[in-house]
């Protein structure tokens, strides 16, 4: 019954594809209405009963995102704090990972669960403790102050993700680049990478999207608006009262367009990194 | 090449023992020096860590069994008590949020495993268009949690969502749905079960994917039913999977914070007031540190000791299926 043959418009209309049809609709409704929303002008926004599509389609939410709410400030510190915080966790990371997968360390083993409990750490302990030693040394309100944090509570997975990609890349080359007299870094930097590069990709992707979208530290640490990263930003929209929902889904859209191209791109690596746990454990 | 690999796979023991003594030593000192040079590699990734995550854990241990004040400078401790852990538990509001928690956690995780599974098993079936369904789970998977909840907002928003429309065409009228209490934690797990039933299905689908044909024909030979195929050959294959699929979203929903804080602010009253916001706005709105941390800690507790809980109960299961 697998593969049942199915004939004329049985092959179309069967269930598989009518489930499939409203599992779609169900998950793009939501997005269209995100999206549609963001072309609207601002009296169709709030609109009673809501327009379906945008009549008439007007871009003035996104000129009002960049213009008179800083959102563009916003993608600058979010870009800047995401980029540094993944190049850190890449390079910590496959050190970490190649040294804890294919060296002979004594307790490498009980440092990998140790991290693995670390990276399920819900971040809602450490927030007070880490605010008040930022505050110490004087870093509230600057980049430092959530690069740092997302290094070291991304880093954990990274080292995980890249460990496994390591473990599977066989041992031969190493040997003989180690005779031919390539110092460690060397053999990592030349042998080993070229390698590991889609373990790279989706340590990178993970490390991106996760730092991309944290809240709780971002809205903790940097409480001045210049410093403030796009999640908390869209959290923090208008007023206390009145919520610009048409501005606030412009810069949304302008904020999941880079990572769903992104994620899209590399659904392979995304989805190879999603399982990862599951295929190994 | 004919050397034996000198670097075992972890968790291996070399056997040197039966080798002659010269190489042997050789190898040890090799081994030594290969070891030294792994502590070397690990130590940045290891000590930010350690400085990022396992002093702050430790610090916020000692914050919540000591009196915690707030001077000028910033926080003091002084002398050990267990009055924030009194604190915690006589209050209502921390009940209500551990009760709360757990009913979120438990309902979202099942709906999400039972939907999940059945939108992965239609997606195996499907012979065109799978890589763009693929895609489009993804979306809401990488769609920041921020977004989603204002998003939501907007759909639930009492003068002009679309929701109230659904509801008056279904002949349901125009419930206040963000403002009473059961609409609003219903509210809540809706706009969570969007985002997440995708990220279960993805990994339930790459599952399936694995799973050996042969014993579909043979069931098909025997002229095993759908459903009988189903219980006696998917579910049992698929049970490691599914298993993972939990842990993971148990985790993420017991620690609940940007969902709840942006889409509701707990409310009304604090009836869709999570542990982690709680702890939040304790430690960050009211600056009751002392119980605060005490709230922060006990939820980490929970969570570390659910996670072992679970996989002492998964290990043992498969260890049983051999």
């Amino acid at each position: 019954m697998h593969n049942r043959p199915r004939h004329g418009w049985r092959k179309v209309f069967n269930g598989v594809y009518l489930s499939t049809l409203v599992v779609a609709l169900f998950i793009a409704f939501p997005l269209y209405w995100m999206v549609a929303s963001a072309f609207k002008t601002r009296a169709n926004v709030g609109a009673s009963p809501p327009q379906y599509f945008p009549n008439p389609i007007s871009t003035q939410n996104f000129h009002d995102a960049f213009s008179t709410y800083t959102f563009g400030r916003y993608i600058i510190n979010s870009l800047l704090v995401a980029l540094v915080a993944t190049a850190l966790v890449l390079v910590l990371g496959t050190l970490a990972g190649y040294a804890l997968g294919r060296l002979p360390m004594r307790g490498s083993f009980a440092i990998l669960v140790l991290l693995l409990m670390i990276s399920v750490f819900p971040p809602i302990a450490v927030v007070l403790p880490l605010y008040a030693l930022l505050r110490d040394i004087g870093w509230l309100n600057s980049y430092q102050a959530l690069i740092i944090p997302y290094t070291a509570f991304y880093l954990p997975f990274a080292i995980w993700i890249l460990r496994n990609y390591f473990l599977a890349i066989p041992h031969e080359m190493e040997e003989s680049a180690r005779i031919d007299g390539a110092s460690p870094l060397r053999t990592v930097w030349s042998i080993i990478l070229p390698q590991a590069w889609p373990g790279l990709f989706t340590a990178g992707i993970f490390t991106f999207t996760a730092c991309w979208t944290e809240f709780l530290m971002a809205l903790s640490f940097n409480v001045v608006n210049d410093y403030r990263t796009i999640p908390v930003g869209i959290a923090l929209f208008g007023g206390q009262f009145i919520t610009p929902y048409g501005t606030l889904f412009a810069a949304s859209v302008v904020a999941v367009v880079p990572i769903a191209v992104l994620v899209f791109a590399f659904r392979r690596q995304v989805v190879s990194g999603l399982t990862a746990g599951a295929v190994k454990g | 090449m004919s050397t034996p690999s000198v670097v075992p796979a972890p968790g291996t023991r070399v056997a040197a023992a039966t080798q002659p003594a010269g190489p042997r030593r050789q190898d040890d000192v090799f081994r030594r020096q290969q070891a030294r040079l792994g502590w070397a590699f690990s130590a940045p990734a290891l000590l930010v860590i350690a400085a990022v995550t396992i002093f702050p854990i430790i610090y916020a241990v000692v914050m919540s069994v000591s009196n915690v004040s707030v001077t000028g400078s910033g926080i003091s401790l002084s002398g050990l008590t267990a009055s924030n852990y009194s604190i915690m538990v006589h209050a209502a509001q921390w009940r209500y949020a551990l009760f709360f928690t757990v009913l979120y956690t438990v309902i979202t995780v099942a709906v999400e495993v039972v939907l999940g599974t059945c939108i992965a098993l239609v997606l195996e079936r499907l012979a065109a268009g799978r890589g763009w369904m693929m895609a489009l789970l993804l979306v809401p998977w990488s769609l920041i949690t921020v977004i989603n909840a204002q998003l939501w907002g907007y759909i639930y928003n009492p003068t002009y969502g679309i929701a109230d429309t659904i509801f008056s065409h279904l002949g349901l009228g125009t419930p206040v749905i963000l403002g009473t209490r059961v609409p609003a934690i219903i509210a809540l797990m809706v706009a969570d079960i969007w985002k997440t039933t995708p990220f279960v299905a993805i990994i339930v689908l790459a599952g399936l994917v694995m799973l050996p044909q042969d014993l579909y024909e043979a069931a098909e030979v025997d002229g095993a039913t759908g459903w009988t195929t189903f219980w006696r050959i998917t579910f049992p294959l698929l049970r490691p999977t599914i298993a993972l699929a939990v842990l993971f979203r148990v985790l993420q929903a017991f620690g609940l914070f940007d969902l709840p804080f942006v889409l509701t602010n707990g409310g009304p009253g604090y009836s869709t007031q999570s542990l982690a916001v709680l702890a939040y706005n304790a430690m960050f709105r009211d600056l009751e540190f002392g119980p605060g941390a005490a709230v922060a800690v006990s939820t980490a507790l929970l969570v570390v000791l659910g996670c072992v809980a679970f996989l002492k109960v998964f290990r043992a299961q498969v260890g049983r299926q051999g």
